[in-house]
């Protein structure tokens, strides 16, 4: 399934399209000898750990999306602590978990509108695909930048909730299980918005309607995420049963999503002229 | 059970003396009041049951008239637009 | 021979209706704690498993749709979902009223209750999609279908470990067999509705495909005919 359509002209046009890439990494991909291997873990992996660097070497370089969802997550922040300053303080270890995951879901949104501009204003994702890299690792390789970005904004947001509010002391005085939780809640996150995202970049420029789709598919995950949250804040002995559910849910979700991604983008088997809502708009389109 | 008490206190009322009423035996005042409450409540329950009911039966199958009207409606507005283009392949 | 097959199952649902309203209210007894606002279950509960069973079978068509291009699987997918819509509208509608004579609450945070409205979200939002998306978001669209079939379970659960953290109502106990008996001819009835909306909607909807390709077929070699004259 994912084998099909690998052209071997990788190098020359990874110079072409001036995306850093080594060029040893693509050759080695192309080759009729390491192609069968492509199903294999450790090159689709290494695919998309090169996609990714060289996502976020260029975004290093004008950090506009690190930027702008940083300070997005800081806007939010002053909204929550405006709005829920007077809670009694024993509704704040309610609350925490809620405004934690909230965060998480707005900014990752907000990264999510943005992390296929750049292929879609210079049309790169078409040439994208036509490259001999495996359809999935494209997936890993922008779910690795979207999921970094949207770890920088959790990692901005765990310290100041735990600052503004007493409750959430736990977040920062156990490390290691906040960042678990952190991890897994925004890989489920990550993981559909990710998908959806693409879909809605490759399709004309209706990013409105990811939050309109992601909220409502990510629920679960995020239910799961609240309640371990909670669970964390509470020193419940049951957090780590939590955990591991929000993991089964990762699993399930970067499985479906990477499963779907090849025929969300291409089409599945055979590529039709266009879909039905195409049809129907330019139809309208040439009526009005 | 009750009713049938209270069926038998009725009638025992008129066959006493002129303008003068005699206890009912059997059931005390208390107790009528008691039941009377109790079938108001039971008549109050009954009849916001039956409310709730009827809205519930009702939303499921105007929900299913006015989807089926929707359905209706757009099947009309395919027919015309098929009338549209077979005008149009005439003409042109 | 096709076209009578919704007419039929409207027909069905013609007779069984009366039949099943008579059986729930005339031949079944009344629910000793709940009284008669029980009688709101025996359409109720059929809704929400329709309104599963056309959740699953959205996300099923979806599926179908990607793999094989099919025009039937994605009519399918498309109906199933707006009829998931309209039945988790009613069950969404009935739930609060029954909870509202039983509970004497609307809305009581109840798992089914939530997961059923998280259900009916993502539903709506795939409406929303296939009705507003741009060119190319029927893919989308069926990826968002496939994706809320398989929440189907994962919403329930996750709904049910958050609802640990809220206090429990006891919905339906152990009802008696002589109750569930009545719910079959009312299950009939909705899923003999159900199915007939759904074949029209399908057929509809493959209407509307032949449709649009027949309109854009007429303007391209209208079009081509235009460039030909140019040319000449």
């Amino acid at each position: 399934m994912t084998g099909r359509a690998r052209i071997p002209i990788a190098s020359g046009l990874a110079r072409r399209e001036g995306l850093g890439f080594h060029s040893g990494g693509f050759a080695a991909a192309a080759s009729p000898a390491r192609s069968c291997y492509n199903r294999a873990v450790v090159p689709l992996l290494r695919q998309a750990w090169l996609l990714a660097r060289n996502d976020l070497r260029q975004e290093l370089r004008d950090l506009e999306l690190v930027l702008t969802a940083a300070f997005f997550t800081v806007v939010v922040l002053v909204m929550f602590a405006l709005a829920f300053a007077a809670l009694p303080a024993s509704a704040h270890v309610l609350a925490v978990p809620g405004m934690l995951w909230l965060g998480v879901a707005f900014a990752g949104a907000l990264t999510l509108t943005r992390i296929f501009d750049r292929e879609r204003e210079a049309d790169t994702l078409r040439a994208l695909l036509t490259w001999p890299v495996d359809r999935v690792a494209i997936y890993f390789g922008k779910l690795l930048v979207s999921l970094s970005i949207v770890l920088g904004c959790g990692a901005l947001l765990m310290p100041a909730l735990a600052l503004l509010f007493p409750a959430a002391q736990a977040l920062v005085a156990r490390p290691l299980e906040s960042a678990l939780l952190l991890l897994l809640g925004s890989l489920a996150y990550c993981a559909v918005g990710t998908l959806f995202a693409a879909g809605l970049a490759t399709a004309s420029g209706k990013n409105v309607l990811i939050s309109v789709i992601l909220y409502p598919l990510t629920s679960p995950a995020l239910i799961f995420a609240l309640v371990s949250t909670r669970a964390l804040l509470e020193d419940h002995p049951q957090f780590p049963t939590y955990l591991g559910q929000l993991a089964a849910v990762d699993a399930v979700v970067v499985v479906l999503g990477a499963w779907l991604f090849e025929p969300v983008l291409l089409g599945g088997a055979r590529k039709p002229a266009a879909g039905p809502s195409s049809r129907t708009r330019s139809r309208r389109g040439e009526a009005t | 059970m009750l009713s049938f008490g209270l069926k038998s206190a009725a009638e025992a009322a008129p066959n006493t003396g002129e303008d003068q009423y005699e206890p009912v035996t059997g059931l005390d005042q208390a107790t009528v009041q008691c039941v009377r409450a109790c079938e108001a409540e039971a008549a109050a329950k009954t009849a916001s049951d039956y409310s709730h009911v009827v809205w519930a039966y009702g939303v499921i199958w105007s929900l299913f008239a006015i989807y089926g009207v929707t359905l209706w409606r757009r099947g009309q507005a395919q027919r015309a637009d098929l009338d549209a283009l077979r005008r149009r392949v005439e003409r042109g | 021979m096709k076209r009578y097959i919704p007419v039929a199952l409207f027909a069905l649902a013609a007779f069984v209706t009366p039949y099943s309203v008579n059986r729930v209210f005339l031949h079944t007894g009344i629910e000793r704690k709940m009284g008669t606002v029980q009688k709101i279950f025996y359409f109720h509960v059929p809704l929400a498993w329709i309104m599963m069973a056309l959740a699953v079978t959205c996300g099923i068509a979806a599926m179908i749709q990607l793999r094989r291009q099919s025009r039937l699987a994605e009519a399918t997918s498309i109906a199933a979902g707006e009829l998931v819509l309209i039945t988790g509208l009613g069950v969404l509608i009935t739930g609060p009223i029954w909870g509202h004579a039983t509970w004497g609450r609307a809305w009581t945070w109840d798992a089914r209750q939530v997961s059923t409205g998280l259900l009916w979200l993502i539903f709506a939002a795939f409406v929303l999609l296939r009705r507003y998306g741009a060119g190319g978001s029927d893919r989308l669209a069926a990826a968002l279908a496939i994706f809320g079939a398989i929440d189907v379970p994962i919403i329930y659960y996750a709904v049910k470990i958050w609802k640990t953290t809220h206090p429990t109502t006891d919905v339906v106990g152990s009802l008696p067999p002589q109750m569930w008996n009545a719910l079959w001819p009312c299950l009939i009835a909705l899923v003999a509705m159900s199915i007939g909306l759904l074949l029209v909607r399908i057929r509809q909807e493959q209407g509307a495909m032949a449709l649009d390709d027949a309109w854009i077929a007429f303007d391209e070699r209208g079009a081509g005919k235009r460039g030909e004259v140019g040319d000449a």
